[in-house]
C-alpha cells in the first residue's frame, strides 16, 4: 500500500438542507501536483474547506502523515502543514507583504525573511519590496503572496482554490512553472482546483474528479485520461445543448456610442472609447478578465455610476443623463455581478428582495400590498421554479442558485427590452447554469437584447450571436460567433492583438 | 498672579486628561481587535465605584487600584462574553454594559455616598503645591505616570511586536487572520478585557484621585468622550493622547473661566467640549475622505462557517 | 470520539425574540433575587410589593402606564432609525429638547383655543426632537460621521442648554432650590383619560400603530429595509438612501421628541432636569429587547414603566430604585444569550 500524506475518508457535509460533500475520499502522495476537477458547486472549495479545518464535517476522519486528527480547526492545521489559497483573497490588505507572509505562529522565515523573500520571488517571478502593502499590488501580485504565504507558513500540503482564476494566460504559464519547482526543489505536495482541463493537463500529475458533492474519479494518472473521459466525469451524462442561433433578429435596442469613463483619483481611463449596438434577440458575450472595465460599463449602462461621457440609447431614447428609474422605466434589466450584496440586499427578506426591481408598480400611494407583493414572488416561484419555502426568511438562506434564479426571474418577468447579465452563472452547479442559460435564451427569442458579460468562454460560445473582447477598458476585438477561435479570443483577452 | 493660575490649569488640564486617556486607550486596544465597546462608562464606573469602596474598607491603596482595575476588566469580560462567544450584537450589548454599569455602581455605592476617604492617591514627591512647569509634571500620582508609561507600550506592542500585529490583523480582517492560524476569539477577549481593566484603572483615578469621593453618575460622559477620542485619534494611541490633553484642557478650563473675566455661563462652556468633538469628527471624516484609520472588522462578529 | 462543533441554524424560530425576552427576563428577575438577598431584603416580598404598588389599584397601574409613554415613543423612534441600520444613542436629549421647544412655544405664543394650543405645543416637541438630531443627520448623511458618537453627544449638548436655561433665561424665581423653569398654564395640561392616565397614552397607541404601518406596510418602510441592507442595492434599485436615511432621523428624534412634550404637559408641568430619567437610555433596551417591533416596544414599554415605578416606590423600603435599572439591563443581556441558542446550535460531530 502506497503511504500519503493526508487522507480523507469518508467525508459529509452539509449547509442546512444543501448536501456539500457526501461520503469522500481524498489522498495525497508527498511532492505530487494534485488536480481537482469539477464544475462549479461540485464540492471542490468545501472539501478544501475540510481539510484546513475551516469546515467542521458532520462525518468522516482525515489523517495527516497517518495520523488521526479528530480537532482540525485553521491553526492546527497550519501546524500541521495544511495551508490553503481561498478563491478570495485572505491577505490583510492595510498590512505590508512582509506582515502578511510572518503574522502566522508557524511561520518559519521569521528572522530569515529577505533571504527567503528573494528565493522565492525568483521562483514566482515578482519583482516587489516586501515593505509594499497589499492594497498596493495588483491581482496577479496578490495571487502569488497568497501562495508565498503558505510557504511561509511551512506548508507542506498546499491546497490551491481555483488559482488562475484572476491570471492572465501568461501569469498562469508562470504559476504552472513555479508549481513545478515547488513540487521538485521543495517537495511540496500541491492540490490544484480547476474547471478547466487544459489546466488540469499541463499542471498536475493525477487527477480527482467531483460532481454534485460526491468524488467520482479518485487518482486518475492525467496523462492517461483523455479529456472526454474527464468532461463526462465531471459533467455526468449531462449532454450540454447547443443553442440555436438562427432566431429573427430585430432593431438596436441598445446603442453605445464613445462612452469613456475616467477614474478621477488616479487619472485613469477605466473606458475608453466604447461603441457598441445590440439589436432585439441578439445576445452580445462580452470576454475578458474580471477587473478590465465590464463592472463599471455593465454600471454605466444600468445608470449606477452616472458621471461619464458619451452617449447611451434604449429604443432609441437618448437616456445619457438619466438614472436608475428612467431607465428601468424603458425596460432594462440588469442583472449585476455581484448578486448578494448588489443585486439582493443582504439581512433583507426575501419578500423584499423578490420587489426591489418593481416595487412602483405594487404601491398605492405610500402603501406596499402585502397581497399583491406576495402574488409577485409566487408569481416569480412559480414560473421560474425557485426554492424558497420561507418568503419571511432572509435572503441569505437560499441557496446560491435559487437567490439567481429569484434575481433573474426577478429582471426578467417584465419581459425586458434590455438585459446586462453579468457573471450571471458564477458559482452555480450544472443544473442551475442550464436553467439560467435556458432563461437567457428564452428572453432572446422573446425579442430582448442581451449584453452577457462573463469570465466563462464556453458559456460565452454558447450563447452569444457576436463577442466584444475587453482589455484594460477598451474593446480590443470583437468576432462573429462562427469565425471566432477560443484561442484568438484567449490572445485577446491577454491583450495579445496580432 | 497669572502664573500660578497658568500652573494651575496646566495641571488641572494634565490630570482630566490622564482620565480621559487611560479610558481611550483601553477602547483603543479593544477596538484595534476589531470589537467595539460602547461600555465604557460604565465599566469606568465600576471600576471607580469599586476601588473606592476597597479603598474605603481597606485604606490599602494599593489593593484599591487592583480592585477597581480587575472588577472592571471583569466587568468587560460580559460583553467579550456576549460579542466574541456568542456573536451578539455590539452595538447593543456595549450600550446595555454603560446602563448596567451605571446602575450597578450606584447600587453598590450607595452606602458610600459622602464618605472620605482616608488615604487618597497621592503625588509620588511632596510637592503639593507646585509652582512652576516642572513641578507639576513631577508631583502626579502613579497613574499618570503609569497612563505615560502604557502609552509608549502599546504604541510599541502594536507596531512591533507579533502580538500587536496579530492583534490588529484580527480587526482588519477576522477571516484571512483566520485562515492563517490566528486565534481570532482568543484575541479578542483579551483584548476586550484589557479594555476593561484600561477603563478600571481610570476610575480608580477618578475615585481615589481626580474627585476623591463617591456620587451617582459621577462618570458624567467622560466615558463617552474617550470613545470619541478613539476616533480623534484615528486609533493612534499618541493622536488620542494629544486629543485627551485637548479635552482635558477644555474641562480644566470650565471653571476658571470667570477668574479670567469672561463673561461667559459656565453651562453654556461645559457643553463645548462635546460640539468641539462632533466638529472634530465632521473635519476628520471630510479631510480623510472617510478614511478615518477605523479598523476594517470593526462591530462585525465572527463566524468561521458563515459563507 | 465525540466533538462538540457549533453550527448556524438555517433557520430560526419566528418567536425567538418573544422566548429571550420572557427567558431574559426571568434570568433578570433571578439576579434581582440574588441582590435583594444580599442585601437581606427577601426577594418575594419585594417584588409582590414592586407588583402591587406598580399595578394593584388603577392609580398605580396608570402611573406605569404614564410612565410607559416616553420609553415606547423614544423606543419606537430607535425602532424606526433602526430601519436604515442607524442607531439613535439621542433619545435622551431629543426628549429635553422636545420638552424645550414646547415651553420656547408657550412662552412666544397666545392662541384662544386650548384645544388647539396644546395640538401645536405636542408639534413643536416632535419638531424639537427632529432639530435635536438634526446635526447628526446632516453630518451622517453628507459626510458620513457615525451617529452613534453624534446622537450620544448631542445629549450632553442639551443637558447643558436646559441646565443654562433653567438656570438662568428661564429661571422660574418662585423655585427657590431646585432650578426649573416656570410652570406652564393648566389650559394647556393634557387631559387625563382613565384615573391619572393621561391623553399622552392615547397618543402612545396611535403612534405605535403609525410605527408598525411605517415599517411594516408601507413603500418608505420598504425603501428603508433595502437601504438599510445594502446601499449598493439601493443605488442599483434607484432608492435614494441618504435621503431615506435623513427623514429616518427626522422622524426618530421626533418621536423622541413627542415623548419630552408630553412629559411636560402631562407631568411635570415645566422645563426641569426632572424632565426624563434616563428614558432615551432604558428606550434603547426597550426596543433592542423586542428585535425592533413596534408592537413589542409597546408591551415591553409597559412592563418596563411598571418595573420603573416599581423601583422607585420601594425605596421607601430601602431597596434602591437602581435594582429596575439592573433588571432591565439583564433581562436584554439574558435575551441575548439566549438568542445566541436560536441563531447557532451545538452538535457532536462523529468522527468515525
Amino acid at each position: 500500500m502506497k503511504q500519503y500524506i493526508l487522507e480523507a475518508k469518508n467525508i459529509s457535509k452539509s449547509f442546512g438542507n444543501v448536501r456539500a460533500l457526501e461520503d469522500v475520499n481524498f489522498y495525497l502522495e508527498k511532492g505530487i501536483i494534485h488536480g481537482l476537477l469539477g464544475e462549479n458547486g461540485a464540492g471542490k472549495s468545501s472539501l478544501m474547506n475540510v481539510l484546513s479545518g475551516i469546515y467542521q464535517p458532520e462525518k468522516g476522519s482525515i489523517f495527516v502523515n497517518n495520523i488521526k486528527q479528530t480537532n482540525l480547526n485553521p491553526e492546527y492545521a497550519s501546524e500541521l502543514g495544511i495551508g490553503m489559497v481561498h478563491q478570495e483573497f485572505r491577505l490583510i490588505e492595510s498590512f505590508s507583504i512582509q506582515d502578511n507572509l510572518t503574522l502566522s505562529k508557524s511561520n518559519i522565515y521569521r528572522d530569515d525573511f529577505k533571504n527567503a523573500f528573494e528565493k522565492y520571488s525568483e521562483i514566482f517571478s515578482l519583482s516587489v519590496n516586501p515593505e509594499k502593502t497589499i492594497s498596493e499590488l495588483s491581482v496577479g501580485e496578490k495571487q502569488k503572496i497568497e501562495i508565498m504565504k503558505l510557504i511561509f507558513n511551512n506548508s507542506s500540503i498546499m491546497l490551491l482554490d481555483e488559482p488562475t482564476a484572476v491570471l492572465t494566460p501568461q501569469e498562469t504559464d508562470q504559476l504552472k512553472n513555479s508549481l513545478k519547482r515547488l513540487s521538485e526543489e521543495d517537495e511540496k505536495t500541491i492540490v490544484l482546483i480547476s474547471h478547466k482541463l487544459k489546466e488540469i493537463r499541463e499542471f498536475t500529475e493525477t487527477v480527482f474528479v467531483m460532481k454534485n458533492g460526491e468524488m467520482v474519479a479518485e487518482n486518475l494518472l492525467t496523462e492517461n485520461v483523455t479529456d472526454n473521459n474527464l468532461i463526462e466525469l465531471m459533467m455526468g451524462h449531462i449532454k450540454k445543448s447547443v443553442i440555436d442561433k438562427s432566431n429573427k433578429v430585430g432593431d438596436a435596442k441598445l446603442n453605445i456610442k464613445s462612452v469613456e469613463y475616467v477614474d478621477k483619483v488616479n487619472n485613469y481611463k477605466l473606458l475608453d472609447n466604447i461603441n457598441f449596438e445590440i439589436k432585439a434577440g441578439e445576445i452580445l458575450g462580452i470576454a475578458g478578465v474580471s477587473g478590465n472595465g465590464q463592472v463599471e460599463l455593465a454600471n454605466i449602462i444600468s445608470g449606477i455610476q452616472v458621471d461619464y461621457s458619451g452617449e447611451i440609447f434604449i429604443n432609441g431614447q437618448d437616456v445619457s443623463g438619466k438614472g436608475v428609474k428612467s431607465r428601468k422605466k424603458l425596460n432594462l434589466s440588469y442583472i449585476p455581478e455581484n448578486r448578494l450584496g448588489v443585486g439582493l440586499a443582504p439581512g433583507v427578506s426575501i419578500l423584499d428582495n423578490s420587489i426591489v426591481k418593481d416595487y412602483f408598480k405594487t404601491r398605492r400611494g405610500p402603501h406596499l400590498s402585502k397581497t399583491k407583493t406576495k402574488t409577485y414572488l409566487e408569481n416569480l416561484i412559480n414560473t421560474f421554479s425557485i426554492k424558497a419555502p420561507d418568503s419571511k426568511a432572509e435572503i441569505s438562506t437560499l441557496s446560491g442558485g435559487n437567490m439567481q434564479k429569484l434575481l433573474m426571474g426577478r429582471e426578467l418577468i417584465s419581459k425586458p427590452e434590455v438585459i446586462i447579465a453579468s457573471q450571471p452563472t458564477r458559482g452555480l452547479d450544472v443544473n442551475a447554469v442550464e436553467a439560467i442559460h435556458n432563461l437567457l435564451v428564452d428572453q432572446r427569442d422573446g425579442g430582448s437584447a442581451i449584453l452577457l458579460i462573463s469570465e466563462d468562454l464556453d458559456e460565452l460560445f454558447k450563447l452569444s450571436n457576436r463577442l466584444l473582447v475587453m482589455y484594460e477598458g477598451k474593446i480590443v476585438k470583437s468576432f462573429d460567433i462562427n469565425n471566432a477561435d477560443i484561442n484568438n479570443v484567449g490572445l485577446a483577452m491577454a491583450g495579445v492583438i496580432e | 498672579m497669572i502664573d500660578i493660575q497658568l500652573i494651575g490649569l496646566f495641571n488641572a488640564t494634565l490630570q482630566a486628561a490622564t482620565l480621559l486617556f487611560i479610558a481611550a486607550l483601553g477602547e483603543l486596544i479593544t477596538e484595534k481587535s476589531g470589537i467595539l465597546n460602547l461600555g465604557v462608562e460604565g465599566m469606568i464606573s465600576v471600576g471607580a465605584v469599586t476601588g473606592f469602596m476597597t479603598a474605603v474598607n481597606t485604606e490599602n491603596i494599593f489593593l484599591a487600584v487592583l480592585v477597581g482595575v480587575l472588577s472592571s476588566s471583569a466587568f468587560a469580560s460580559i460583553h467579550a462574553l456576549v460579542t466574541v462567544v456568542l456573536k451578539q450584537d455590539q452595538t447593543v450589548s456595549g450600550l446595555i454594559l454603560t446602563i448596567l454599569g451605571l446602575a450597578l455602581s450606584s447600587l453598590l455605592g450607595k452606602n458610600y455616598v459622602g464618605k472620605k476617604l482616608v488615604t487618597k492617591l497621592e503625588g509620588v514627591t511632596s510637592v503639593t503645591d507646585p509652582s512652576s512647569i516642572l513641578e507639576v509634571l513631577i508631583s502626579q500620582n502613579i497613574i499618570f505616570y503609569l497612563a505615560v508609561l502604557l502609552m509608549f507600550i502599546t504604541s510599541f506592542v502594536l507596531k512591533h511586536t507579533m502580538f500587536g500585529r496579530r492583534l490588529e490583523a484580527v480587526g482588519e480582517d477576522s477571516r484571512s487572520s483566520d485562515s492563517m492560524g490566528l486565534k481570532v476569539a482568543k484575541t479578542q477577549f483579551i483584548a476586550t478585557c484589557v479594555g476593561g481593566a484600561f477603563a478600571g484603572l481610570s476610575g480608580v483615578y477618578l475615585t481615589l484621585s481626580y474627585v476623591p469621593y463617591w456620587t451617582d453618575n459621577m462618570t458624567s460622559g467622560r466615558g463617552w468622550i474617550a470613545l470619541a477620542l478613539v476616533i480623534f485619534g484615528g486609533w493612534k494611541p499618541y493622536r488620542t493622547a494629544l486629543g485627551a490633553l485637548l479635552f482635558g484642557f477644555l474641562e480644566a478650563l470650565v471653571p476658571r473661566l470667570q477668574t479670567y473675566g469672561f463673561e461667559l455661563s459656565p453651562y453654556i462652556v461645559k457643553i463645548t467640549p462635546y460640539v468641539i468633538t462632533i466638529l472634530v469628527l465632521v473635519i476628520l471624516t471630510i479631510y480623510k475622505g472617510g478614511k478615518t484609520g477605523a479598523p476594517k472588522n470593526i462591530g462585525v462578529p465572527f463566524f468561521r462557517e458563515n459563507r | 470520539m465525540n466533538n462538540l462543533k457549533l453550527f448556524k441554524r438555517q433557520s430560526i424560530n419566528e418567536l425567538s425574540t418573544f422566548y429571550s425576552f420572557l427567558i431574559g427576563f426571568v434570568i433578570a428577575i433571578f439576579i434581582g433575587s440574588i441582590i435583594l438577598l444580599v442585601q437581606d431584603k427577601n426577594p418575594i416580598d419585594t417584588f409582590s410589593l414592586m407588583l402591587r404598588l406598580s399595578v394593584g389599584s388603577i392609580n398605580s397601574l396608570s402611573s406605569s402606564l404614564n410612565k410607559a409613554i416616553p420609553l415606547i415613543l423614544a423606543g419606537l423612534g430607535i425602532s424606526i432609525m433602526n430601519s436604515v441600520k442607524l442607531w439613535n444613542i439621542g433619545a435622551e436629549g431629543q426628549i429635553f429638547l422636545g420638552a424645550i421647544a414646547v415651553n420656547y412655544l408657550y412662552i412666544n405664543t397666545q392662541f384662544n383655543s386650548p384645544t388647539l394650543h396644546i395640538f401645536v405645543l405636542l408639534i413643536a416637541g416632535f419638531a424639537g426632537g427632529s432639530l435635536c438630531i438634526l446635526i447628526p443627520a446632516i453630518t451622517k448623511v453628507v459626510f458620513g460621521v457615525n451617529e452613534i458618537i453624534t446622537t450620544l453627544l448631542t445629549n450632553y449638548i442639551v443637558f447643558g442648554i436646559t441646565i443654562f436655561l433653567i438656570n438662568g433665561p428661564w429661571k422660574d424665581p418662585k423655585s427657590l432650590n431646585f432650578p426649573a423653569a416656570a410652570y406652564v398654564g393648566e389650559e394647556v395640561f393634557l387631559p387625563t383619560i382613565f384615573g391619572k392616565l393621561s391623553l399622552g397614552f392615547l397618543i402612545c397607541i396611535l403612534f405605535t400603530a403609525l410605527a408598525h404601518y411605517l415599517k411594516n406596510k408601507s413603500v418608505f418602510g420598504f425603501e428603508m429595509r433595502i437601504a438599510g441592507g445594502s446601499a449598493l442595492t439601493a443605488v442599483y434599485a434607484g432608492i435614494n438612501a441618504r435621503q431615506k436615511a435623513f427623514i429616518a432621523m427626522l422622524i426618530g428624534g421626533g418621536f423622541a421628541g413627542l415623548a419630552g412634550a408630553i412629559e411636560l404637559l402631562s407631568q411635570t408641568h415645566r422645563v426641569s432636569t426632572g424632565i426624563s430619567q434616563g428614558f432615551g437610555y432604558t428606550a434603547i433596551i426597550v426596543a433592542a429587547i423586542t428585535g425592533m417591533r413596534p408592537l413589542g416596544i409597546f408591551l415591553v414599554g409597559c412592563l418596563f414603566g411598571a418595573l420603573s415605578i416599581g423601583g422607585s416606590v420601594i425605596q421607601t423600603i430601602g431597596v434602591s430604585a437602581y435594582i429596575s435599572d439592573i433588571i432591565q439591563a439583564s433581562t436584554l443581556f439574558g435575551a441575548l444569550i439566549i438568542q445566541f441558542f436560536f441563531t447557532y446550535q451545538i452538535k457532536k460531530v462523529e468522527n468515525d
